[in-house]
């Protein structure tokens, strides 16, 4: 898999993950696979370099069930989070920006080893796909 | 969107007083309102904005710390919209573009998951 292999100088840019108050225990999701909102898929707790599955790794939709720290389930929302968006952190690292369809709220949240490169790509090239403002910008220099 | 109910937000000087703003990270003076009418919540020439609405309660938020653009949403219909992170307390906002926004700044945040891709692009012939 082409994707695990990271350019050696990123490699060792690469700093651990930063300490976050993610909470783990509370609500026993730990230990539970889940049933993807996006595409029914059974997906199996445990994601490779992230210390807790917040995503769908083949569709990448989330689903909207903390509220302000990550891993709180503090959110009664429960909405459908859709993938809208790419942004890179200051080390590097990918982090995919979701959008809750129910009640539009944005969380940011790193990618996991064995999330669909593909889907990543694409969700990646999305600003570039539809030329008008990459040419508008052109137009403008 | 500021709450009525709220005094502080009468006192909210940068943005209420005197239609303009001053840039929380490269300090231009920024009129409040476009050329076009449209009301601005970022500075055009930086894109920076400062977090002033509260968009998980409702109302102004009283973190007033400075909000970073950190990626490009694409709206169905084509437009783009800039996603900020508050530097203080994570935040995340999104707000349209606007027609006299720094393009080469909006570019760079467009491009830049790809020129520090994880992966290899090469893998990815057509998409
Ligand atoms: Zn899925
Ligand atoms: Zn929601
Ligand atoms: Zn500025
Ligand atoms: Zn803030």
């Amino acid at each position: 898999m082409p994707r695990r292999k990271l350019p050696r100088e990123r490699n060792r840019l690469r700093r651990p993950q930063r300490h976050k108050d993610v909470l783990h225990t509370q609500g026993g999701h730990r230990g539970n696979a889940f049933r993807c909102v996006g595409c029914r898929l059974e997906v199996s707790p445990d994601a490779p370099g992230t210390a807790h599955r917040n995503h769908c790794p083949t569709c990448l939709t989330s689903l909207h069930v903390d509220h302000r720290v990550p891993g709180d389930r503090a959110s009664g929302c429960r909405g459908r989070m859709e993938a809208l968006s790419l942004s890179v952190r200051q080390d590097g690292e990918w982090m995919i920006i979701h959008h809750c369809l129910s009640c539009g709220e944005l969380s940011a949240n790193r990618i996991a080893g064995d999330d669909n490169a593909l889907a990543l790509v694409r969700l990646a090239v999305r600003p570039l796909r539809d030329t008008t403002m990459a040419s508008r910008t052109l137009l403008t220099l | 969107m500021s709450n009525p109910n709220n005094p502080r937000s009468s006192s909210h000087q940068h943005t209420l007083k005197v239609g303009t703003f001053t840039c929380a990270w490269c300090g231009l003076t920024v009129s409040t309102f476009a050329a076009d009418g449209t009301r601005r919540n970022h500075c055009p020439s930086c894109l920076h904005s400062q977090h002033v609405t509260d968009h998980v309660e409702g109302g102004t938020s009283e973190c007033r710390a400075r909000m970073t653009p950190i990626a490009i949403a694409v709206l169905r219909t084509g437009d783009w919209m800039v996603i900020h992170r508050c530097v203080r307390c994570d935040e995340l906002t999104s707000n349209p573009v606007c027609t006299d926004d720094n393009q080469l700044i909006l570019m760079r945040i467009a491009v830049r998951p790809l020129a520090q891709a994880p992966f290899p692009l090469e893998a990815f012939g057509t998409l």
